[in-house]
């Protein structure tokens, strides 16, 4: 199939919970609409011609590069060639890839430019700026690319993988979660024109699908945060194969820790870790997702067995003898029991919805789950285990494509 | 399988890092079998790194804590909690994350039960504003024997189980932190600490910094275990590594090269049991991540070992220091070794 792919590269503004509200440069799908961090999300299928066309507003020429892809061709009018880096008269590196200038460059190129390659094989990938990628990137142009394998069926268990049948990465659910990192600084000096040195780089926010928790946790499209469409709450039912994609947006590398249990990685930046019959995957508790790295993993979580019928072999003191809602509120539902609810302190507020349990994950460079010092914070979300048949239909991610 | 009674209680304290310094520290200090009227005096020796928790994959274990309060901050009510770090398929009330369970208020106990499913090298650590209390030093060493664990039966004192070639004689933790002391002492002098600004100054190895690393076990009253590494050539060398600080590491020893068989308390094995485990000459670790590696002794001698980020080998900005230390081989004169890192 051809897939015709339209963004715009624009500015706006993200909003992170301590009130700070940041000026971002990044894509959207429509013309005249503010920017979304990250860019909206783009899956097609193994084998398709995918067409992606920018249209540039911002006030410096900008381009998209898209690791892990081969054969890209860029067309800025005349036609489509080879995509390649842009060297000026003194030899200089100037771009990683063909650009769209910005509007207006008296002598420059077009505004718009269009690239297509083949989605030769299956993965999480990453799409993201070519030019000044050092701060461009930063503001926030950059995205996730989801191919699925050609046999990608996901009414048929067998069919509903990462990777393609009999490559052992069958999922019942699966969530993307894009890493980065914001310094305000950063973001301010580009909003009103003035020096910034990339040297001085000093993040105080992170992020998870560009939202800093709690926000995190929130539904996709909620509708104060216009900007960032993407939730990166993760919810599955007990023995469920959860595939979480994990891509590195930023420009530093963060160790994501899971509670609940080891995931099983099973590729890394779309390549299945595979050799021949041999499985070259493994489990880790931690994953260093590094900058402009992607990891494929499967989590399931299956307990222990408890409920009301087989206790718990510890006695559960008195309410008021407990920490609850430390944080102002709390995901907990007042029960050691998946799917049972008990009593929370009044004045707390609990968003535990049917006794699901919570389990963190999060960046293990503990500043990282602060806003600007501010715990909780930053890098982090929960896996909601909801019980057995509560949670309805698994869906899986859309996008542009 | 047994069932293992501790409890650990949470106050704060002093340690010492080289040039006579005493750190502002929170931490975990060992009140099992202590009676109940003599737990105060507990208060204000907490410990960096807390008392080793280790048991068999099946025995139950009961872990009271213990919130003993500050007393050198005793305006701060802050509560406490123990997470198993990497515990497979634990239940949010076990599992220390007060945003989604319960935390253990000042003077209050609470049981966590614990029955490991699965061998290897974890981490336990408060869980309660974590940025803070694990900079502050609540977190200890946590390892988990295979059901089969034999000391007295060599191809049974293995680290992942009877056949899995994980055999070793000696074993020894390397957990490493980090000491912002800005971030320390404006937490002793009552003073907000932007955490965003996080720059370590000293880089710690079991707790300490070196040359204190190799002094011996119990050399510094609240910093209770060297670094030093001892061996009999030819004798295999399990090295447990923890990184709970919030950098990324890379260790090295010179001459010694490693196998590493276990990472994040699993064995590296694929789907259908593909072993891939590998050698390495340093280990780089991300925070929040364990390792096992093994290697057989060499020839008598010294070895160092260090961070090969060299500028992390310092004390305050001065080498030597920071995670140094070494492994000192014998000819064949050191007795079995009676416990971890002893
Ligand atoms: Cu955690
Ligand atoms: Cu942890």
């Amino acid at each position: 199939m051809i897939r015709n792919i339209n963004l715009w590269v624009t500015d706006g503004y993200i909003s992170i919970p301590d009130g700070n509200s940041i000026y971002i440069w990044g894509y959207t799908d429509a013309a005249g609409k503010r920017a979304q961090v990250p860019g909206p999300r783009i899956v097609v299928n193994q084998g398709d011609v995918v067409n992606i066309s920018i249209t540039n507003t911002l006030p410096e020429a900008t381009s998209v590069v898209f690791p892990g892809q081969s054969g890209v061709t860029a067309d800025t009018g005349s036609g489509p060639q080879p995509a390649g880096p842009k060297y000026d008269g003194g030899g200089n590196l100037v771009s990683l890839t063909d650009f769209a200038d910005y509007p207006g460059n008296p002598g420059g190129n077009p505004p718009t430019i269009t690239y297509t390659f083949t989605a030769h094989r299956p993965g999480t990938f990453i799409y993201e700026s070519g030019t000044n990628p050092h701060k461009q990137v930063q503001m926030g142009l950059y995205g996730a690319i989801i191919v699925r394998p050609s046999d990608y069926d996901p009414a048929v268990p067998a069919k509903k993988t990462a990777y393609g049948e009999n490559t052992h990465t069958e999922f019942d659910r699966e969530y993307l979660v894009v890493v980065s990192e914001i310094d305000p600084v950063l973001h301010q000096a580009v909003e009103q024109g003035k020096d910034y040195k990339i040297r001085d780089f000093l993040p105080r926010y992170w992020t998870m699908n560009g939202r800093s928790a709690p926000d995190t946790m929130n539904s996709d499209n909620a509708g104060y945060m216009p900007n960032q469409p993407y939730g990166a709450m993760i919810m599955a039912e007990p023995d469920e194969k959860v595939l979480i994609r994990y891509a590195g947006g930023g420009i530093e590398n963060h160790p994501l820790h899971p509670h609940g249990n080891h995931t099983r990685i099973v590729a890394l930046d779309g390549s299945l870790l595979k050799n021949g019959t041999e499985d070259l995957s493994y489990k880790k508790f931690t994953v260093l997702v590094g900058a402009g790295q992607t990891y494929d993993q499967v989590f399931t979580w299956s307990g222990l067995g408890y409920n009301p019928s087989n206790p718990i072999p510890t006695v559960m003191p008195n309410l008021r003898n407990l920490g609850v809602g430390d944080a102002g509120w709390t995901m907990w539902s007042g029960s050691p029991y998946l799917g049972e609810k008990g009593d929370v302190p009044v004045g707390v507020t609990s968003f535990n919805q049917v006794g699901e349990y919570h389990f963190m994950v999060h960046s293990h460079e503990e500043m990282q789950i602060t806003n600007w010092g501010e715990f909780p914070g930053g890098m982090m979300t929960m896996i909601a285990i909801f019980p057995t048949g509560t949670l309805g239909d698994a869906g899986t991610i859309e996008g542009l494509g | 399988m047994a069932t293992i009674n501790k409890r650990f209680g949470a106050t704060d304290g002093y340690i010492r890092v080289p040039g006579g310094s005493e750190i502002y520290i929170f931490g975990w200090v060992d009140l099992t079998g202590i009676p109940e009227n003599e737990i105060f005096s507990y208060r204000g020796k907490a410990q960096l790194l807390g008392p080793l928790l280790e048991a068999k994959v099946g025995d139950e274990v009961y872990l009271t804590l213990t919130n003993l309060g500050m007393p050198v901050r005793p305006d701060l009510d802050d509560s406490h909690t123990i997470h198993w770090h990497g515990f497979p398929n634990q239940i949010p009330v076990w599992d220390g994350v007060p945003e989604a369970s319960i935390s253990v208020l000042v003077g209050r106990d609470f049981v966590y039960y614990y029955k490991p499913l699965a061998p290897g090298t974890y981490i336990y650590h408060c869980h309660f504003e974590p940025v803070e209390h694990i900079q502050m030093g609540m977190v200890g060493p946590l390892l988990v024997r295979p059901a089969d664990y034999d000391p007295g039966n060599p191809a049974y004192k293995t680290a992942y189980g009877h056949g899995t070639g994980t055999e070793f004689d000696r074993e020894y933790f390397i957990f490493l932190t980090e000491l912002d002391t800005r971030a320390h002492q404006q937490i002793e002098a009552v003073q907000e600490y932007d955490w965003t600004d996080y720059k370590p100054d000293y880089w710690l190895n079991n707790g300490r910094s070196y040359p204190d690393t190799v002094e011996p076990s119990g050399a510094l009253p609240y910093q209770p275990y060297s670094s030093l590494i001892r061996a009999n050539s030819g004798d295999k060398v399990l090295l447990r590594f923890v990184n709970l600080g919030y950098q990324q590491h890379s260790i090295e020893i010179l001459g010694v090269p490693l196998h590493v068989i276990g990472q994040d308390a699993q064995r590296p094995l694929g789907l259908n049991g593909e072993n891939l485990s590998y050698r390495k000459n340093a280990l780089y670790f991300a925070a929040g991540q364990t390792m096992d590696a093994i290697f057989t002794a060499p020839s008598a001698g010294t070895y160092p070992l260090f961070n090969r980020d060299y500028h992390k080998n310092v004390n305050a900005g001065t080498a030597p220091g920071g995670m140094v230390s070494e492994i000192q081989i014998l000819a064949g004169s050191l007795p079995p070794q009676p416990g971890p890192g002893q």
